[in-house]
């Protein structure tokens, strides 16, 4: 089967690589020697069925959780004692499930809190319209707005997110993980709570914004979305990764249509 | 419940048809203006008050004032942190005794007292907010209220400082020559104007946004590097200091502290006050909640006993009304709570 | 020096008299624990209430309002106080799932008109209140142990146990658990989440109460003993970790010990800046509490 390649990842500059990744709570074992090889340039889907241990690999990735055995790297940096909020400092973004931006800030602003990190103006420029502070702003309000009209969501850029139809709040995230122009953007189910023609939109609009520097990965329940947006697919079940490759090679894979057509009706 | 409601309603169009109530993030652009007026205004009619009036409206007013700044704390702890605190009496009583003892034991005028005021606050709010950073905030609500019951006790009993019972009086002017009462009032009206004026601009900032994120979704903030940790510690030194101005400038304008202004209830009257603002940091809703309750006990002074279930109703009503997420709502300017 | 030697002399009575009040402390605290861990409310009311419940028991057997027998003011004082616990939570039912700081603002707006109908009704004066019990007392070396230290330690041991059974072994104890654990999950399976809540509302007043009624005879009755007390609980709470019931019983000794070691060895003055201190330091080091040594799983 030479979809499933279940060998060792080979070292690649500016990877992101998880090795031999264990995680257990409590004595159940819900991650078993996960290997990844996440290539910039390269949008990666990670799937499975309820419980194969998607969202706590999600997790290992992004920080939340810590595994108990196994490395992540990205390039040569060590990820493995590091915080969430370290790994964003490195250029590792995430989306979220559940909609995820601020109520009390317009759609624009929002978007400019995914440059917090690489903005430097002080606390005495928060407070005193001082010119440093103000270029700063004026300038990260452009890049906000150019974030939002890539996504074509720019018509949007002042209204609150409650106003907002769910496919526009996510794409509003989205525009908010990418504005910093980081090196990895994970998103976790980025179809959920959106209707079909929404899901449409977004994996159009993650297609147009994926580059040859980008390590994008999709936790998803939404197969159109995977097998569209996806150029290398994981399929996980019981905590292991089952077959590894192309979209229409994992589809062909007898053991990942076991997988989905008897265990779980997804 | 209510975010699957809004789900269903949802459509490919980029923005919800009419009817959608408007959220504050982004007041309507007339009302805005509506407001820029009004507040103009306002400090244009408060500035000349002093050539029309008596001497006691002003000082009435130059609590309200320093009231408002108090207000102003508690509301920029609720909006921008998300939490509640009882015991902001703490750091208002610490900026008071500050200016009180600076120039009673070492001569000291307000140039000097006021900034240190200011640093007093700011490192107090951190001592306090440090130990539950990485907690829920009910834990800060809790631990404030301790702050609130032992403010009494310290003053009284460290007598040699604070004049126990008796408290200290304030002499010094800050401009000599200038009338005392007129330096009360302007130094007052100064700091409430420049601190909303900064408040304003600070909704805009980096800090600001970071903040609001911070307090809607932790975990997203997170992901953007900005720790709980982070969020927590500054908004309550920032709360804690502005609290510590406002104890400073209430200083200032009665001439005196005393223990009797910092009692078991006056941390949970701020927090009425900024309540009844809708936790509004715009100078009218500071106006409004410090006018309240500077105010309502110098009027109900027969009617005293009346006060504490007063404000309870209003406490609940707001509250209630805020969170009905009916028609009711759109009748209050902002989002509450 | 001298403390030191006089330290077997000392220490005995202090241990013991901080046994007693702290277990009234952790009455108060279970109270807000019961409450905290079913709706996620902290009951900033829940001093008020108590103090109320107390001032009611004294109007009504003191001529006041009603001159009854004290143990008719007492069960009339507790169906009242049970009646003002339902109503507080129908107050504030519709704010319990939203945020912390809207129940805890509810909650407050709720203790102030407590605490303004206790002025309104029976002013702000100082009052005494005895429990109907026979002062008798022996000695035990350097003990003393009265009737009241035993009814205290009686009255808890009645209590936490009743209400350990109540939650253990009954249906509405099971449903309380659940609701514990997991409300959503629980009002899938069908619980009802509501009744659950009144429950636990019901016993934290009614907790509270007997808590007001025991403490009051070793210091009066006034809003701000009241206040005081109401503190005091909280500090157990945080001490017991705030959602641990047990947690909240030790919590309560401990905090009933250590204040009383406090007061004797430092400054009886410093009380509440001690309680402060002792919060700090819980948050700080032992932010699940001084029983739970296993970290995560924190509000």
């Amino acid at each position: 089967m030479q979809s499933a390649n279940l060998a060792p990842p080979s070292p690649q500059p500016g990877a992101l690589i998880a090795h031999g990744l264990n995680l257990s709570f409590g004595g159940i074992e819900v991650l078993k020697g996960v290997d990844l090889d996440l290539r910039p340039g390269l949008v990666t889907g990670l799937i499975g069925p309820n419980g194969a241990g998607k969202t706590s690999l999600f997790n290992c990735l992004t920080g939340l959780y810590r595994p108990t055995a196994g490395r992540i790297a990205l390039g040569d940096t060590g990820l493995d004692a590091l915080s969430p909020a370290r790994r964003a400092g490195l250029g590792m973004v995430r989306s979220f499930q559940h909609m995820a931006l601020s109520p009390d800030l317009t759609l624009l602003e929002n978007v400019m809190t995914g440059l917090t990190l690489s903005r430097r103006s002080g606390w005495a420029s928060a407070f005193l319209p001082l010119p440093g502070g103000r270029a700063e702003t004026q300038d990260a309000q452009r890049r906000a707005m150019a974030a939002l009209d890539e996504l074509g969501i720019a018509a949007a850029a002042h209204l609150a997110p409650p106003e907002l139809p769910p496919g526009t709040q996510r794409l509003g995230e989205i525009a908010r993980a990418l504005v910093a122009h980081p090196r990895v953007l994970l998103l976790d189910e980025p179809a959920a709570g959106l209707n079909a023609v929404e899901t449409r939109d977004l994996t159009r609009a993650l297609r147009r914004v994926m580059h040859p520097g980008l390590i994008m990965v999709v936790v998803e329940h939404d197969m159109d979305l995977i097998m569209q947006l996806c150029d290398r697919i994981y399929v996980l079940n019981f905590g292991k990764v089952i077959a590894c490759g192309s979209p229409a090679a994992v589809q062909a894979d007898p053991e990942v249509l076991r997988v989905y057509l008897g265990a779980d009706d997804e | 419940m209510d975010s699957s409601r809004k789900q269903q309603v949802a459509v490919s169009e980029l923005v919800h048809p009419k009817g959608a109530i408007r959220s504050p993030a982004r007041p309507l652009p007339e009302l805005r203006n509506l407001r820029t007026w009004a507040s103009l205004l306002v400090v244009a009619v408060l500035a000349v008050l002093p050539a029309l009036s008596g001497s006691f409206l002003l000082y009435s007013l130059s609590l309200c004032f320093a009231n408002a700044l108090a207000v102003l704390s508690v509301s920029v702890l609720v909006r921008y942190g998300g939490e509640v605190s009882i015991g902001h009496s703490f750091f208002v009583a610490l900026g008071a005794y500050s200016v009180a003892i600076l120039e009673k034991h070492f001569g000291l005028g307000l140039w000097i007292s006021l900034p240190a005021a200011l640093a007093l606050g700011f490192v107090a709010g951190l001592l306090f907010a440090i130990p539950s950073r990485r907690m829920s905030g009910i834990y800060l609500a809790v631990a404030s209220m301790a702050l609130a019951l032992c403010l009494p006790e310290l003053l009284i009993h460290m007598e040699r400082w604070t004049g126990g019972f008796e408290g200290l009086y304030i002499s010094r002017d800050l401009v000599p020559g200038v009338s005392k009462a007129g330096q009360r009032y302007y130094l007052a009206l100064a700091a409430l104007v420049l601190v909303c004026l900064a408040l304003a601009h600070f909704r805009g900032s980096r800090q600001g946004m970071a903040l609001l994120l911070a307090r809607a979704h932790p975990r997203a903030a997170e992901a953007f590097g900005i720790t709980r940790s982070w969020a927590r510690i500054s908004i309550f030194a920032l709360s804690a200091t502005l609290a510590s101005l406002s104890g400073a400038v209430l200083a200032f304008a009665s001439s005196t502290v005393s223990p009797n202004s910092f009692t078991l209830w006056s941390g949970i009257f701020y927090l009425v006050g900024s309540v009844i603002g809708l936790q509004g940091t715009s100078l009218i809703a500071a106006l409004i909640g410090g006018g309240v309750i500077t105010l309502i006990p110098q009027y109900l002074a027969s009617a005293g006993d009346y006060v504490p279930i007063l404000y309870g109703a209003a406490l609940l009503i707001v509250t209630l009304v805020a969170n009905s997420g009916s028609g009711l709502r759109r009748f209050l300017p902002g989002k509450a709570a | 020096m001298s403390a030191l030697s006089a330290l077997p002399q000392d220490l005995p009575p202090l241990l013991w008299s901080g046994l007693v009040s702290g277990c009234l402390y952790g009455l108060g605290a279970l109270g807000l624990v019961m409450v905290f861990k079913s709706s996620k409310v902290v009951n900033f009311a829940h001093g008020n209430l108590a103090g109320l419940a107390a001032f009611l028991v004294y109007g009504f057997s003191s001529g006041v309002l009603l001159n009854l027998s004290w143990g008719s003011a007492v069960a009339l004082a507790l169906g009242l106080t049970a009646i003002i616990g339902v109503l507080g939570y129908a107050v504030i039912a519709p704010l319990v799932f939203k945020s912390d700081l809207t129940s805890t603002i509810a909650t407050l707006g709720i203790g102030l008109i407590l605490q303004g109908t206790i002025q309104i009704v029976f002013g702000a004066e100082i009052v005494s209140l005895e429990l109907p019990i026979p002062s008798f007392g022996f000695g035990l070396g350097s003990l003393r142990i009265t009737a009241y230290d035993l009814t205290v330690l009686a009255v808890t041991a009645l209590m936490i146990g009743g209400l350990f059974f109540v939650i253990e072994r009954t249906r509405l104890g099971i449903a309380f658990r659940a609701v514990c654990s997991n409300p959503f999950a629980s009002r899938v399976c069908g619980l009802n989440l509501r009744l659950v809540h009144l429950f636990s509302w019901v016993s934290g007043a009614v907790l509270g109460l007997v808590a007001a009624l025991l403490i009051v005879p070793t210091t009066f009755l006034s809003s701000t003993t009241v206040a005081s007390f109401m503190l005091t609980a909280f500090t157990a709470a945080v001490v017991g970790g705030f959602s641990s019931l047990p947690g909240a019983a030790v919590g309560g000794i401990v905090v009933g010990i250590a204040m009383n070691l406090f007061s004797f060895y430092v400054s009886p003055e410093f009380m509440n800046t001690f309680l402060l201190g002792v919060i700090m330091l819980t948050l700080n080091f032992f932010p699940d509490g001084l029983l739970e040594k296993a970290a995560g799983g924190r509000v």
